[in-house]
């Protein structure tokens, strides 16, 4: 019995839970004048950490490849413009807008992944190319400007309607105790998770981060399996941008601005290793949980902004560390 | 050989020829304008009023360029104007510091200089055109106090990045105005201008406090994210919502649409520097200095134009 527990403790999954469980703590025992315990607060903050987990979700099967993806928060960006242009000033179908974005998103995915499949660029080289591209193209789609229901037809101006989908979206289920994004996090969550623990794809990806050239020689589509992992992780930002402008009522071409850290952070934090072949979805709902509540719980304390900085450094550095250990 | 130099000869003389008719006419200026960064909505609204206003000029030839938010890259700009030989420069810089060598050089060689919203350290320039963030703050302050005070009114400020001079302006003027007053601010946090930030702040405030009466958010972003966050949870109408920089296609139309009950200007003066521009050229004094008026919109006045603030 009591060796079960150890055991338990010491796996990867027992030591993020262990991370999770002590940044909860936390917010017990700062719970800001009761804040803390309403259900409100805990709705918010799987919503808030909706957005980065999606985009973790990519980032996950993209870092057990042994890779990285930079590209997640423009790609974001542009997802989420060119829903809000659809939507909101073209008077797309919401289905066709939603489509097209998704195809956007994964063929800008897909583009990194065949430069760094086919053309053998570096990832972090490959991806940081479309980080920069991909918020060049938001910036071009938008003119820089904010796309919001307020559109000039030549010189007249109208303020139109926010469209249903962009209410359907941030708004709740369950009595209101459940968002809407957070459904779709959930979803994405699954789906990532059953391709990762279920598929032969997901059994590649991780021989792929394990040994490479193993994983060639033993007849594993090396390219292909790469190529999908960088497509989907597309995908997911075009979820995300989609959640990301509804959330915000219009897009925003600066949107996701850094977004791409927060996600490997969830990501590695969780258990996931970035050398590649370990790690799981799991693994990094827990990650994205532990960052999630430790963000809520220094804004309902209003930690000031330095304070911020330094205590999320400073747990990000103790989480990976109880992870390290495992290793020896 | 001959034939072909004789040539050349002609194909210039025709050049010199062609423009004739322009110097004829009057003489065309060319402005240069150096913006620090297109990234920021304000900041394309600044490039946009300059050339609404230019387009009313004929004479007035625009070159617009963006130095993307690297003060290297603003440097070499203005340089680049100054070797073009423009006729008038605006600049609305990234630094104080690093661009006043740029600036004095394209004085020293004869081109004036209008410097927009951001100062540059010394006074080598020919004007600076500006609004002042603390007397806009004090202007929030002032109008709760005035449509709000007196009943003990909790607040909520959700300001913009303190590590920059606006963010810390917008505040210290509010803080200012409202002293000695009954506005009781309950919660502050840093969104650092942005909105997903702001609505995230909010929703902690929102958590935390059962009553909150008045939310200033130091960018109508910021306050837009608030009100989302309120509007999540069935409050927005429990609250009074105000924010600042009243971009057309924001702040204004928030206030249109009802979202906040009052936006402050932090106007771009990009039209305003054309207009000084133009007095350059014909030769009159300018003032050193220009610190614009800012305007209030509310439900009000909105569809009237908004009012002045002294």
């Amino acid at each position: 019995m009591l060796q079960t527990i150890r055991r338990a403790l010491t796996s990867s999954a027992g030591r993020a839970f262990l991370e999770l469980l002590l940044v909860i703590l936390l917010g017990v025992v700062f719970n800001a004048d009761g804040a803390f315990f309403k259900v409100g607060t805990h709705r918010d903050t799987l919503r808030q950490a909706s957005t980065y987990g999606i985009l973790a979700c990519g980032m996950t099967l993209v870092i057990i490849t042994g890779g990285i993806d930079l590209s997640v928060g423009s790609i974001l960006a542009v997802s989420s413009v060119s829903f809000s242009l659809l939507m909101m000033h073209m008077d797309w179908p919401w289905w066709l807008a939603v489509i097209a974005c998704l195809v956007l998103g994964s063929a800008l995915g897909s583009a990194s992944g065949a430069l760094v499949s086919n053309a053998k660029l570096q990832p972090f080289i490959a991806t940081l190319a479309m980080m920069t591209f991909a918020r060049g193209v938001a910036k071009y789609i938008t003119g820089g400007q904010k796309i919001s229901t307020y559109v000039t037809q030549g010189d007249k101006v109208i303020i139109k309607e926010l469209p249903q989908i962009f209410k359907f979206i941030d708004s709740r289920i369950l009595g209101g105790d459940l968002s809407i994004v957070s459904v779709i996090f959930l979803v994405c969550f699954l789906a990532a998770w059953l391709f990762l623990a279920r598929h032969r794809w997901g059994r590649e990806l991780y021989s792929i981060g394990g040994n490479e050239e193993a994983a060639r020689l033993s007849g594993v589509p090396v390219r292909m399996a790469k190529f999908l992992a960088y497509t989907f992780s597309g995908l997911m930002c075009a979820v995300a941008g989609i959640a990301q402008a509804a959330q915000e009522t219009q897009g925003d071409p600066e949107a996701g601005a850094g977004y791409e850290l927060t996600a490997i952070a969830m990501v590695v934090i969780g258990g996931t290793s970035l050398a590649g072949g370990r790690g799981s979805m799991g693994l990094t709902l827990l990650g994205i949980l532990t960052i999630g509540y430790l963000q809520k719980i220094l804004s309902i304390n209003a930690v000031p902004e330095a304070g911020r900085l330094m205590i999320t450094g400073i747990i990000i550095v103790l989480a990976v560390l109880t992870q390290k250990r495992r290793t020896k | 050989m001959k034939s072909i130099l004789k040539f050349a000869l002609c194909a210039v003389l025709l050049c010199f020829l062609a423009t004739m008719p322009t110097f004829a006419a009057g003489r065309t200026y060319v402005i240069g304008m150096s913006q620090c960064n297109l990234g920021e909505p304000w900041r394309v609204q600044m490039n946009a009023d300059i050339k609404r206003e230019a387009d009313k000029h004929p004479e007035i030839k625009m070159v617009f360029k963006d130095a993307q938010n690297d003060v290297l890259q603003q440097r070499a700009q203005v340089e680049e104007f100054v070797s073009a030989k423009i006729d008038l420069l605006i600049i609305s810089p990234k630094e104080a510091q690093p661009l006043a060598e740029p600036v004095s050089k394209a004085m020293a060689a004869g081109i004036p200089v209008i410097v927009l919203d951001r100062d540059i350290i010394g006074e080598n320039y020919t004007e600076f055109i500006g609004a002042d963030n603390v007397k806009i703050g004090k202007a929030v302050g002032q109008w709760l106090v005035k449509n709000y005070g007196g009943k003990g009114a909790k607040v909520v400020e959700i300001m913009g990045l303190q590590t920059s001079t606006p963010g810390q302006d917008r505040h210290n003027g509010f803080v200012d105005a409202i002293k000695g007053s009954d506005l009781n601010v309950i919660f502050r946090a840093d969104a650092k201008w942005l909105e997903p930030d702001a609505r995230k702040e909010m929703e902690s405030a929102l958590a935390r406090f059962d009553k909150i009466d008045i939310v200033y958010g130091h960018n109508d972003p910021s306050a837009h994210g608030a009100y989302l966050a309120a509007q999540a949870v069935g409050r927005e109408k429990d609250m009074v919502f105000v924010g600042i920089d009243s971009l057309p296609q924001e702040g204004v139309a928030y206030v249109k649409q009802g979202i906040l009950n009052a936006t402050f200007q932090y106007p771009t003066g990009g039209d305003v520097a054309i207009v000084q521009a133009l007095k350059i050229f014909a030769g009159a004094k300018v003032e050193k200095r220009i610190v614009l008026g800012s305007r209030l919109f509310s439900k009000a006045n909105v569809d009237a134009g908004g009012e002045a603030i002294k």
